[in-house]
């Protein structure tokens, strides 16, 4: 009855930290999924709740199950070469609807020319195939902490 | 921002402060979650309906294809939930992707939850997330459990319909006959109808139920390709007039009691000298610790 306990490394532990919320999404069409999958797992191994959209979802069905899931992190990715304007798109909607607290991190097929006006718009990480696994999940819990310190007394 | 307007929020059927309010429940102490409960327990009036059934069958399939046609007679939430892994605490909470559609289209409110390991096939805190559903404005609201083994019935506690989900070829008649998931249900739904095999599994369902104590309980097939039969299915939920509340309520009490319960103890219980651990009976600690009762409960009550 009373909650669950998982085992890290053999040890028991039990939900006292609650687990970053992280939602999977490739916003434009590109059906390489296999990356994504990855990743999907290994944030799973890191003990996240994950979500993933699926192919083909449009920007606006990406931000609505953000909302919808209350997720902390939204992770876009895209091998395509839209990410310039996919991405965008979802920051657009975002903005439209006043929602700052919601990180938004981004990886893909994407040039380091690119990189920094996506970093401009927001979107941080763009990290590319080869990357390490830790780097990706330590940069998502840097950012899911952000947002979490945003939120954390906002209902009193 | 404070707790009031959330509270606002959720009774309009604002969807970004029903996702927080859930959220919140979901991640906070006992509470905080009374501070929301006391504030909504009064509002909405929802018919919960239970959809469980083994890993497979087509539970997230059927629920995408049913919530649009339940929604031309009233408003539809969606809880679903996922298990959790037992060596990370994560999860992959995969039922949205098989409703997606839908859920824009009709403008349908819709929560993945992770189990968090809590055992049944619900989470353990689900009766305060169908709350929130239900002050939300809901007419329908459906849960589905974690794809369910024999043994997951807890739904049967919270849904006032429970729908067990089924598909051929998952056994023959002496499986229909066992006990635990099999009695539960309200209704039987063979789905996957263009299979072989079906209307021989609908068959032996049928029959096994015909020597059970609810010989009444309808079986109905349903072919999610085709929606074929799906008007029968809409037609039993909107008939269905039984409320479980009672039930829910005890479950929930019990919960509540055990979790505080806990709370006054645990700390305590970890903090037992380890050479007494090793000497004596488990027995004899528990009795000691049942006298201290009243010392610990005050401990928590000044708290």
């Amino acid at each position: 009855m009373l909650g669950g306990r998982y085992s890290v490394n053999g040890k028991s532990q039990k939900y006292t930290e609650k687990p970053i919320k992280i939602l999977l999404a490739k916003p434009a069409i590109d059906g390489h999924d296999r990356g994504i999958f990855v990743l999907a797992r290994a944030f799973r191994d890191a003990g996240m709740e994950v979500i993933y959209a699926g192919l083909l979802p449009t920007p606006e069905e990406v931000v609505e199950t953000a909302i919808n899931e209350d997720v902390d992190v939204i992770a876009l990715s895209l091998l395509n070469g839209a990410h310039m304007t996919a991405f965008k798109n979802v920051m657009n909607i975002l903005n439209k609807k006043g929602i700052r607290d919601i990180a938004v991190v981004g990886g893909g097929i994407i040039p380091d020319i690119d990189k920094p006006k996506l970093e401009k718009m927001g979107i941080t990480g763009n990290y590319g195939p080869g990357t390490k696994l830790n780097i990706i999940i330590e940069h998502v819990k840097k950012r899911a902490g952000e947002v979490r310190k945003m939120r954390e007394n906002e209902y009193k | 921002m404070n707790i009031n307007d959330l509270v606002k929020g959720i009774l309009n059927g604002d969807k970004r402060s029903i996702a927080r309010a859930i959220s919140i429940v979901e991640n906070s102490d006992d509470e905080r979650r009374k501070d929301i409960i006391d504030k909504i327990y009064d509002y909405g009036n929802s018919k919960i309906i239970g959809i469980t059934g083994p890993p497979g069958v087509g539970k997230s399939t059927i629920i995408g294809n049913m919530a649009p046609m339940l929604s031309k007679k009233g408003k539809v939430s969606i809880l679903a939930i996922d298990p959790a892994s037992p060596f990370s605490g994560g999860s992959i909470l995969g039922n949205r992707i098989r409703m997606q559609e839908n859920l824009s289209k009709y403008d349908i409110y819709m929560r993945s939850t992770s189990n968090r390991l809590y055992e049944g096939g619900l989470s353990e805190y689900s009766w305060d997330i169908i709350k929130i559903l239900e002050a939300s404005g809901s007419d329908f609201i459906i849960v589905e459990t974690v794809g369910s083994g024999q043994s997951d019935v807890d739904i049967m506690n919270v849904a006032d319909l429970t729908c067990v989900i089924l598909a051929p070829g998952l056994g023959d008649e002496i499986q229909a006959v066992k006990s635990g998931m099999m009695e539960i249900g309200d209704v039987f739904i063979m789905n996957k109808m263009d299979k072989e095999d079906a209307y021989i599994s609908i068959k032996d369902i049928t029959e096994s139920l015909q020597i059970s104590n609810k010989p009444d309980t309808p079986v109905i097939g349903l072919n999610s390709i085709t929606l074929d039969n799906y008007d029968s299915f809409i037609d039993f939920i909107l008939k269905w007039n039984n409320k479980n509340t009672e039930r829910r309520n005890i479950r929930k009490i019990r919960q509540i009691i055990n979790e505080r319960i806990f709370t006054i103890y645990s700390g305590y219980i970890e903090s037992i000298d380890k050479n007494k651990l090793l000497d004596k009976n488990p027995y004899g600690i528990a009795d000691d610790i049942m006298k201290n009762f009243d010392g610990l409960k005050n401990k928590y009550l000044e708290k």
